[in-house]
């Protein structure tokens, strides 16, 4: 119930706070004097309810706007100063009058005009006042707070007693007192002052002396006996009470910040540097997330570690490889910094493992005129996960050397920048990553569109072409040429290395097997040409193996040559072969060497003879032992399933070789490529 | 997988790399780099010992191709010892024994330099 009345009364502060203003003014204005008893005590009561209830409002709306301590004490010292000002005025026009004499409308008007004055400054100021106390405050102080007010409201109505009875003003004066004591009380509760920056201190020691003064003479001019006490008197006794409390809180208020403003001058700077130290460290974490480049990341450490540990100059090095390259400099040139900092590891047997205090002028004996003379320089290692990945540098040219709160901070910072070196590394290794796999697809991509789109299979020859890329992408490639005669000339080759280089020779070994297949139809002599031709653009360690051939469709005659490369399988219904002409790779040997080396093999087909090429995927499989797929796995599929269609076949070998290389994963292109001939009816 | 060693040795005026492990694109650097070492010593006789190497691919190949010219060319050469018989069908498959020589053990090869003088 209480708490739904307190709830209806502030949630209406400002529309109650108005209607009792409204009665109290018309009241005023009617009853300009309050001689009889039951006027006097309702226009008291009236004063109360006004000014408790203006009081709500005010302190409501002044927790709504959150304003810095520093505000508030101005805007309590303008009111004050408007205070005195009015009284002057008062007092000024109005001295020689006496308040006997007049009770016109316009009088009593203006009277009641300016005791509402009166209202709003005390009360708007007390407000301030219990702002200022419950600021940065841990336990909650409204106690204190309302103990105090309650004292108020009894020094406010013990003038009724006065009014009975004019001797009889004892509980006034004891109310008074205590009223006082609790003022005190509350005034000490301003922890505030400490959170306040270096310069808002001065300003504010200025300022508090400044109101202390200023309330110190509203209260004498309001007690002093004068027109304007008359004028408050008159009106209310309560509310000049009320009015002389105020001031007194003032004076006591503002002169117990003075005090502890004084106080608290000597570790101003102090806590300045730690709050800076703070929202600097807020700010890089920020920074480290955010921040990619680490070059921008370095400029905003060496700076702030420049402001937070009072150095003169800092720089920012970074370790690659025991290689030392400048990251930022703040306050000295690139050519200082590196030179200074190669003087402090010296031939590169000091590493500064944990943060040291370095007495430079004792290390350094060769100081130029033009050179930063620096005295003392705190060096802190950039280290993740125990490796150090650089350092970080503050310098000072000043006598006093770092104390520990200072040397903690540089470490603090090195601590941010080594995180954040640590990220700029990872994100550019990702990137290196996502670059290798776009190569990869590139490579891949090429290798699709030069391998052959249709095969040109026949009654008399058929053929099955199965192509198996890797992860990386392998230099596999395989082409049919259509020759004339009714001839077909093929080609199985596999470039040494892997990726985007091996793709581009591959390409190229494609545009020269093409086009020399239309001139030369003789195996050897071509594999021969092809060498000649790759000398100018192979590397040294790269390689082509290749086998070409050429089967007559009618006779069933093939010739085939080969340069490195694996065995042609035949298979018959009676009997498999392995037929390994001798023949150096393509690129090995650019001399007469590699023409003396190849022999050309002439075979005479029979009718459902199986012809398998591959590549050096297949035999080089490996199972978890470690053992190659080899030729004899090989040649037993083909056996089994001789009698079978060729698509067929090509399965059975690839499951096999799947099976058999479970545990490893695919590292070389696999190509296979089967014919069987049919000899004509 | 990609577990691989090298290590060079000086016996008399030849140098021997033993390879150890998987010789593959991923591991190959570190054998081209003990080539340019040798290269920049100027040593030119080289005797590479396969005795514990379980696989060779392409690019392994191609770091000896990369080099046999240089080091032909200052009278030197490189010469194959030990090779276990997987990996030599690698290399004869090639037709490597056509241009390099190959040993049964590393003695005969270390040998065969010092009567070239």
């Amino acid at each position: 119930m209480q708490s739904r009345i307190k709830i209806l009364t502030r949630s209406r502060g400002l529309e109650n706070a108005i209607i009792v203003f409204i009665l109290l003014f018309l009241l005023n204005l009617i009853f300009p004097q309050h001689d009889s008893l039951l006027l006097f005590i309702g226009n008291e009561i009236l004063v109360f309810v006004t000014v408790y209830l203006s009081f709500n409002y005010a302190s409501d709306f002044l927790n709504s706007k959150v304003d810095s301590p520093l505000s508030l004490v101005l805007n309590a010292g303008i009111l004050a100063a408007l205070i005195f000002f009015i009284i002057s005025i008062v007092k000024a026009l109005l001295g020689s009058q006496t308040s006997g004499n007049g009770f016109g409308f316009f009088n009593s008007l203006f009277s009641v005009l300016l005791n509402f004055v009166f209202i709003g400054a005390t009360v708007y100021i007390f407000s301030t006042f219990r702002e200022l106390s419950f600021l940065r405050q841990k336990k909650d102080p409204s106690t204190y707070f309302n103990t105090m007010l309650a004292f108020f409201g009894l020094s406010f109505i013990s003038n009724l007693f006065l009014k009975f009875d004019p001797t009889f003003d004892y509980p006034k004066d004891s109310f008074y007192v205590v009223t006082i004591v609790l003022i005190f009380l509350n005034s000490l509760r301003v922890s505030w002052i400490a959170f306040l920056t270096k310069k808002q201190k001065y300003y504010l020691l200025i300022i508090s002396v400044v109101l202390s003064i200023l309330f110190g003479m509203d209260y004498a001019i309001v007690m002093e006996s004068n027109i304007m006490r008359e004028i408050l008197f008159a009106f209310s006794p309560g509310l000049h009470t009320f009015i002389s409390l105020v001031m007194i809180y003032g004076i006591i208020n503002f002169g117990v910040i003075f005090f502890t403003t004084l106080f608290h001058l000597p570790t101003a700077e102090a806590f300045d540097r730690k709050a800076d130290e703070v929202s600097s460290m807020m700010d890089l974490t920020k920074l480290v997330t955010q921040v990619f480049d680490f070059k921008e990341l370095a400029e905003t450490i060496t700076t702030i570690t420049t402001r937070v540990c009072n150095a003169d100059s800092a720089w920012l090095v970074t370790k690659k490889d025991n290689n030392i390259e400048l990251g930022s400099v703040r306050n000295i040139g690139f050519v200082d910094a590196d030179r200074i900092t190669n003087q402090l590891f010296g031939s590169g047997e000091k590493d500064y493992d944990t943060i040291e205090i370095v007495q430079y002028d004792i290390v350094n004996h060769t100081v130029k005129n033009h050179e930063q003379n620096f005295k003392s320089i705190a060096i802190a290692p950039l280290k993740v996960h125990g490796i150090v990945n650089g350092y970080l540098f503050a310098a000072r040219q000043r006598d006093n050397n770092f104390d520990p709160d200072e040397k903690k901070a540089v470490q603090a910072f090195a601590d941010y920048a080594a995180v954040a070196l640590e990220n700029a590394k990872l994100i550019e290794e990702s990137i290196e990553k996502e670059r290798l796999e776009k190569e990869f697809d590139v490579a891949r991509d090429i290798q699709r569109k030069i391998l052959p789109s249709t095969i040109p299979t026949s009654d008399q020859l058929q053929i099955s072409a199965l192509f198996v890329p890797a992860f990386e992408v392998g230099g596999d490639y395989y082409d049919f040429f259509e020759l004339e005669d009714d001839r077909l000339g093929f080609v199985v080759a596999d470039v040494s290395g892997k990726g985007i280089s091996a793709a581009f020779i591959m390409a190229e070994v494609k545009g020269i097997f093409e086009s020399l297949s239309k001139i030369i139809s003789n195996p050897r002599e071509l594999l021969i040409n092809v060498n000649n031709i790759l000398k100018g653009s192979l590397d040294k360690k790269n390689f082509v193996t290749a086998v070409y051939g050429v089967i007559n469709k009618k006779t069933g005659i093939m010739n085939f040559a080969r340069a490195g490369h694996t065995p042609v399988h035949i298979c018959s219904s009676e009997k498999i072969e392995r037929h390994q002409p001798a023949g150096i790779g393509l690129g090995l040997d650019y001399t007469a060497g590699f023409a003396a080396s190849i022999k050309e093999m002439e075979i005479q087909l029979k009718n459902n003879d199986i012809v398998i090429c591959y590549s050096d995927g297949i035999p080089e499989a490996k199972n978890k032992l470690e053992e190659d797929f080899g030729y004899d796995r090989l040649d037993s599929i083909l056996t089994k399933n001789y009698s079978e269609n060729l698509d067929r076949i090509s399965n059975n070998i690839m499951q096999e070789l799947t099976v058999f290389s479970q545990s490893h994963s695919q590292h070389d292109d696999i190509t296979l490529v089967i014919f069987k001939w049919n000899q004509k009816k | 997988m990609a577990d691989f060693n090298v290590n060079l040795r000086g016996v008399g005026s030849v140098s021997v790399i033993d390879v150890k492990g998987y010789l593959d694109a991923h591991t190959a650097p570190e054998l081209e780099n003990v080539f340019n070492k040798l290269l920049d010593q100027r040593q030119f006789r080289v005797v590479v010992n396969f005795d514990e190497l379980k696989y060779i691919s392409s690019a392994g190949l191609g770091v000896f191709m990369a080099y046999v010219e240089t080091m032909r060319e200052n009278s030197g050469d490189i010469k194959f010892s030990n090779m276990k018989e997987n990996v030599y069908n690698i290399f004869d498959l090639l037709g490597f024994p056509i241009l390099y020589e190959f040993f049964k053990e590393e003695k005969e090869a270390l040998q065969k330099f010092d009567s070239q003088g």
